[in-house]
């Protein structure tokens, strides 16, 4: 019992880490239609921006934070700008492969830039490093960091594309980019700052996660596959779907690696994404219009 | 009168011939000159694992320095050739051609990723070229042996024994094994799991562990659940820091037992950030010097006069203690130098002091071509690397 009691919570805590990468993915999709290959790169760039600001300049870690979201923004924008807004009417193939050749470059980048700093890069947590108790399991205090942020990130986005004027703008360019342009949407500013806050996404979860998943240049495209796993599970445009299927796969990673055996605990995330598109496509709570990928 | 003249003849014919034989010597042995030997490396200079690579190449460039300074070799200067694999085989094969057959090296110091290295063998082997291996450790690089190919690394196999054998030891009843199923694993798992299989041993939990992953509660839980008191890693250090950080979460604390992969213990603490949690390990170094010590001021000074912004690390006295074997086997080849006697000359090195591996080096050619038998075992003891003893296999 002891042992279920600490998958499960594992499983929910870890899976939190997929859930938030998963939001970033979901954010730019709903939007765009484009899933943004390069995601897994913006979070190792906004976890090497709080690295820089809070462990080589020691800035507080609430400044750290707030100006690496700003500075994952900025380069989001800029992917954007730079490589997608150019393609956007050769098709989604042609930005599907561009965001494929961000994801190199940004690595590249990140490899010249603190790729000689050690193997993997500690990171200090927000709070303390010590595990705490919870009934009869005890967690790190970090993982319901990111738990907590995970929530607050869903429900922030969620509010936001149901009740503001812009997320609806984006809604709406996501759904029929003709019609928003008929309707005076200008998409490409649109996409641009979709772009933008999937990356910002993506960089508050990179400080937030990295004292778990440590940092280095390469860390990008794991936790992609498995928070793409968790974004195809719970429904490709559903914010809390990103929520649900991240802990959903990071339960079956614990389930699979404690009962069945560790050798499958990694390979369950394919499992997953082949089981979502094939048996269901629209994920758990997806809007059931799968259009484009 | 005739019989002078013929003296006379026969002198200036033998110093003609003699002249030309050092030509054809110098114009003969690929990468000799009159002035300069042109040494060959490959490994990462790029990439997560540049360190295995680029910062060996360093340290052998800074030894390099010392011995030109000094005159060089039987009045040779040497030069070091890099070339990046990024530790991708199909790249070690083209870096290790291009050192051949485009710079012409004459010999090969370097070698730093096994699959890369292994891939580029048939090529060193086809071009019988004298190859030093540094830093991969892929038991295949060097067994069975190849005349031209030594090691001066530990194996696999060695790295594996010795990791039984301390388990054994410290009285081990219940010895269970974590590590990683890619080819850096297997490359050791298989010789783990054989040297276990010698001593009788079936371990009480196999567990496995991927490169980046972020959390092994399962494997804490599976181990705890086996009751292993010692648990061997074959796991690059991030799986070994969340190993560690998961089991101390759990409060089990057995025996760890590490490899070369895991040999920046106080970098390891930072990474698991939990204090104590490594209380109960042990590592295997190949360098049982650290780099803060005293004796090893000289280098420090020699790689930062050389390379500014590197600190010396435990990679770049892997280059050096590689290269001052490579150095001493260039002495004794003589100052007609060939490959064949060079290669004899590395095979002739009996109980060799580098000042850097644990134990002395001795090469056995033809039975054994791996130099180094001896693995120095670290801990840390206050945030600093303590060396607690060197294991000599037979």
């Amino acid at each position: 019992m002891l042992m279920f009691s600490y998958l499960l919570a594992t499983g929910i805590t870890s899976g939190a880490l997929y859930a938030l990468v998963a939001l970033g993915i979901v954010i730019v999709y709903k939007a765009t239609g484009v899933v943004n290959l390069a995601h897994g790169e913006l979070f190792m760039v906004g976890g090497f921006l709080g690295y820089t600001l809070h462990v080589m300049f020691r800035l507080p870690y609430v400044p750290s934070l707030v100006l690496a979201v700003a500075g994952a923004f900025l380069v989001g924008i800029l992917t954007d700008r730079i490589a997608y807004r150019p393609l956007m009417r050769q098709g989604l193939v042609s930005v599907l492969l561009a965001t494929i050749g961000c994801s190199f470059i940004l690595k590249g980048i990140a490899r010249v830039l603190w790729g000689g700093k050690g193997d993997y890069l500690a990171f200090p947590p927000l709070v303390s490093p010590e595990p705490i108790r919870l009934g009869n399991i005890m967690i790190m205090s970090q993982q319901l960091v990111v738990l907590a942020a995970a929530i607050a990130v869903m429900v922030l986005f969620t509010v936001f594309f149901k009740t503001t004027r812009a997320g609806m703008l984006m809604q709406a360019t996501a759904s029929n980019p003709k019609a928003a342009t008929l309707a005076g949407i200008r998409i490409s500013r649109v996409y641009m700052y979709t772009f933008g806050a999937g990356a910002a996404v993506a960089g508050a979860s990179a400080v937030l996660m990295a004292p778990l998943t440590l940092l280095y240049p390469d860390i990008g495209f794991t936790l992609f596959v498995k928070g793409f796993a968790a974004a195809v599970l719970g429904g490709l445009t559903s914010v809390p779907g990103a929520i649900v299927g991240g802990i959903l796969v990071g339960i079956l990673e614990q389930f699979a690696a404690g009962f069945i055996g560790t050798s499958v605990q990694d390979v369950s995330a394919f499992v997953v994404i082949m089981f979502a598109l094939v048996f269901l496509p629209s994920g758990i709570l997806g809007a059931g219009d799968v259009r484009k990928v | 009168m005739t019989s002078r003249r013929t003296g006379f003849t026969l002198a200036v014919a033998t110093l003609i011939v003699a002249s030309l034989a050092s030509l054809a010597t110098a114009a003969d042995v690929p990468g000799v000159t009159k002035d300069e030997i042109k040494i060959g490396a490959f490994g990462p200079l790029t990439g997560p694992v540049y360190m295995y690579g680029k910062l060996a190449m360093n340290g052998l460039d800074a030894l390099i320095d010392k011995v030109n300074q000094q005159g060089g070799i039987h009045g040779r200067k040497l030069k070091l050739i890099r070339e990046d694999d990024s530790c991708k085989p199909e790249a070690a094969i083209a870096a290790v051609r291009k050192l051949i057959y485009e710079h012409k090296v004459f010999m090969i110091n370097g070698g730093a990723c096994s699959n890369s290295t292994l891939a580029a063998k048939p090529e060193v082997v086809k071009a019988g070229i004298p190859f030093v291996v540094n830093s991969a450790v892929a038991d295949g690089i060097s067994t069975p042996p190849s005349p031209s190919i030594f090691t001066t690394q530990l194996t696999a196999t060695i790295e594996s024994r010795a990791q039984v054998k301390y388990a054994l030891d410290q009285k081990a009843k219940k010895i269970a094994v974590v590590a990683q199923h890619d080819a850096w694993g297997k490359a050791r798992y298989e010789p783990l799991m054989t040297a276990l299989k010698e001593q009788g041993i079936k371990p009480v939990a196999d567990e496995e562990m991927t490169v980046d992953q972020n959390d092994g509660t399962a494997q804490a839980l599976r181990l705890m659940q086996a009751g292993a008191d010692a648990v061997l890693l074959v796991v690059y250090p991030k799986p070994a820091a969340v190993v560690i950080r998961d089991s101390v979460k759990l409060g089990y604390k057995p025996l760890w037992i590490g490899q070369t992969a895991i040999q920046d213990l106080p970098q390891l603490q930072e990474q698991v950030g939990l204090q104590g949690a490594l209380d109960k390990l042990v590592s295997i170094t190949a360098i049982p010097s650290h780099p803060d010590d005293p004796e090893m001021a000289e280098w420090r000074e020699r790689l930062k006069k050389l390379f500014p912004n590197d600190a010396l690390s435990v990679f770049n006295l892997m280059g050096i203690g590689s290269g001052a074997v490579v150095v001493e086997a260039l002495k004794r080849a003589g100052p007609d130098l060939t490959r064949e006697k060079f290669l004899q000359a590395m095979g002739g090195i009996k109980n060799l002091k580098t000042g850097m591996y644990p134990g002395p080096i001795t090469c056995n050619p033809p039975a054994s071509h791996q130099c180094n038998q001896s693995v120095a075992w670290i801990k840390l003891v206050d945030g600093k690397v303590k060396s607690i003893g060197v294991t000599t296999l037979e």
